[in-house]
């Protein structure tokens, strides 16, 4: 049986979730229970996403809902839970472009299947990746953007990997509803996804993820 | 300046005015789902003509000159139907302080791409207010937020106080604190700017006329939204936006039935008052992939459709900038009247929608920006007679680029692209 935090989450029944975990932390209830229940149900949200029952609005909402539960749970945890990731990915919307919406669904799904996401926001200049790229030795690298003016982005930025030495052994993502298979190869990424979805996909064929 | 290049060299012989006529014609016809002598071609070239002439795109922005300089280029090298430049001017933005736009060289690098900046400038409190009285709060809560420069409106009285005949002006007295003067000043300088930009449209389109080139579709025209857009894009934002659809579903349908009843005045009326029968509406949340059809269904299609229904009846024909992908979404717009709207599609399956829509309304768009920016001349060639022969079968069809904006598409082959819709157009 499904316990009932999972359920009000991942049904979107916010104020059901949130009495949920009132009472549970009234009762003394393991706050890295709430948690875990929290991921479960992201996990749930991510598979009804994926299975077009779910939309934005609903990711929004369990964003939301993922935020208010930690700010309860927060102040009572006394460890922090550690959970095994699959691999990393350095994911941002190229410089010059700023749309974060497309991103932001990529980071959701990435996290909920299990990796560790270091988001660099929008209009990322290509040092900030290549910095990134320095201190966490990420297993991917994933490049958003909307405008077109983000193809050469995308361009300067993958140029710049390869200057600084590390496009030898990276993998390199891009992603947004303008690109398709000819900016993949005008920005020499090593592959391209139209949606949240084969982004996944495309972190799990690199990393050997499941 | 703008006189100081040739005229366009006579194509075929004919004279600019014969050009005109015939090129208006092309566009009128296949708008009206019509079969025109050839497939018309329409350039939004925007920030390519910068790219062409070595001008920073701030440059081309503010410089008038320069832009219609570029522009009677870029329609002497490029015979299409008609072309375009940059249609958003920074100045009106500018002269309010406005927090939602960046332009080249005002917030951007000075060749930056001009860019909306989506906020939360409504706050769910905020609903009630605006359901109340849009155009009070609007003014006295909305504009002093989103334009610095407009702060001073905030002292203003409840606008209802105007109905108070002589003793609404005894409250007069209170336009004259600084701050008030102020925004009224701010407000008089952005009129003069936009009235600028105005006329200085006017003077573009006439110039390019005078070569024999035709308006584009969509000069002139009203721009307006879907109410579920009006209330995303530059009040609730995104994220607001979706969270209204789960927390205050029904908050979020009054504002839309408050927003499609004076959308709808301000649209007939501007076309009454302009004499142009069309009305420009782009789209942004409504594509595939943002919501739920139940959700569609319910905060989406009904108003836009009866956004459409209403410019229709009033003998306007809606041009529909659908963007993103409508593949799921083509069933609901063959409910629209047929040959009385128009969509431009920005990266729907441009043969799905002749398919589903081609009895329906006059498709724009067709050829992917990506393939004039990183293809080859033989696959643009490809594309084009292959767009021409199929989306173009019995007319109804104006082929543009998907996205109206062609920064980074290669000048060879947009030579290419238009060649061969030139060739193979021609029915």
């Amino acid at each position: 049986m499904t316990r009932p935090l999972v359920e009000a989450i991942a049904d979107m029944r916010e104020d059901d979730a949130l009495r949920e975990v009132d009472t549970q932390l009234q009762n003394g209830s393991d706050p890295l229970q709430i948690l875990e229940d929290c991921r479960q149900a992201m996990s749930l949200v991510g598979q009804r996403f994926e299975a077009g029952e779910y939309f934005v609005p609903e990711l929004i909402l369990a964003g939301e809902m993922l935020k208010e539960i930690s700010a309860r749970v927060k102040p009572k945890l006394t460890q922090t839970a550690g959970v095994k990731k699959h691999g990393s990915v350095v994911v941002g919307t190229v410089q010059g472009d700023i749309h974060d919406i497309g991103k932001d669904i990529v980071v959701f799904m990435l996290d909920v299947n299990g990796y560790e996401v270091y988001d660099l926001g929008v209009d990322v200049a290509p040092e900030k990746f290549i910095e990134k790229m320095k201190e966490v030795k990420p297993d991917v690298i994933a490049l958003s953007g909307f405008l077109t003016l983000s193809y050469d982005s995308m361009k300067n930025t993958i140029a710049a990997i390869e200057a600084a030495g590390l496009r030898q052994g990276s993998k390199i993502m891009i992603g947004g509803g303008t690109v398709d298979e000819q900016i993949r190869a005008f920005a020499g990424a090593d592959a391209f996804g139209k949606d949240a979805m084969a982004a996944v996909a495309l972190a799990k064929q690199w990393t050997g993820g499941n | 300046m703008a006189t100081s290049t040739p005229a366009l060299a006579p194509v075929a012989g004919k004279t600019a005015q014969q050009l005109f006529a015939e090129r208006t014609k092309r566009i009128e016809d296949a708008l009206q789902l019509k079969q025109p002598d050839s497939v018309p071609i329409v350039l939004f070239l925007g920030y390519m003509l910068a790219e062409m002439g070595g001008i920073t795109r701030q440059e081309q922005h503010e410089d008038a000159e320069k832009e219609n300089r570029l522009l009677e280029e870029a329609a002497r090298r490029f015979p299409a139907d008609s072309v375009t430049g940059l249609l958003n001017n920074p100045a009106a933005p500018l002269a309010v302080g406005d927090r939602m736009t960046r332009f080249p060289g005002h917030g951007l690098p000075p060749n930056g791409s001009f860019q909306f900046v989506e906020g939360e400038y409504m706050k769910p409190e905020d609903y009630d207010a605006f359901i109340d009285d849009p155009a009070d709060w609007s003014i006295r809560k909305y504009w002093p937020r989103v334009f610095p420069e407009l702060e001073g409106l905030a002292m203003l009285p409840p606008l209802g106080m105007a109905a108070f005949g002589t003793y609404s002006l005894f409250d007069l007295g209170v336009m004259k604190a600084p701050p008030v003067a102020a925004a009224f000043r701010a407000f008089a300088n952005a009129i003069e700017a936009g009235a600028a930009t105005d006329a200085r449209l006017i003077a573009t389109v006439q110039l390019l006329a005078g070569e024999g080139v035709a308006w584009p579709p969509f000069a002139g025209c009203p721009i307006i939204e879907a109410p579920f857009d009006f209330m995303s894009d530059t009040l609730r934002g995104m994220r607001g936006i979706m969270l209204d659809v789960h927390r205050r579903p029904e908050k979020l349908l009054a504002a839309e039935e408050k927003v499609l009843k004076f959308e709808l005045e301000f649209a007939i009326n501007w076309c009454r008052a302009v004499g142009i029968n069309r009305a420009f509406i782009p789209l942004h949340r409504g594509s595939d992939g943002f919501m739920s059809f139940a959700q569609y269904e319910k905060f989406y299609w009904p108003q836009l459709k009866a956004l459409q229904l209403g410019l229709v009846e009033a003998g306007i024909m809606p041009l529909v900038f659908y963007e993103g992908v409508w593949d799921q979404r083509l069933k609901y717009l063959a409910e629209l009247p047929r040959g009385k709207t128009a969509g431009w599609f920005q990266f729907s399956d441009i043969y799905k929608v002749k398919e589903v829509l081609g009895e329906t309304m006059c498709i724009l768009g067709g050829m992917r920006n990506s393939l004039l920016q990183a293809g080859t001349a033989e696959q643009v060639r490809a594309e084009t007679k292959k767009l021409c022969e199929v989306v173009g079968k019995n007319g109804g069809f104006i082929m543009s680029t998907g996205i109206g904006e062609m920064e980074g598409c290669k000048p060879e082959l947009v030579q290419v692209w238009v060649d061969a819709a030139k060739e193979f157009g021609v029915y």
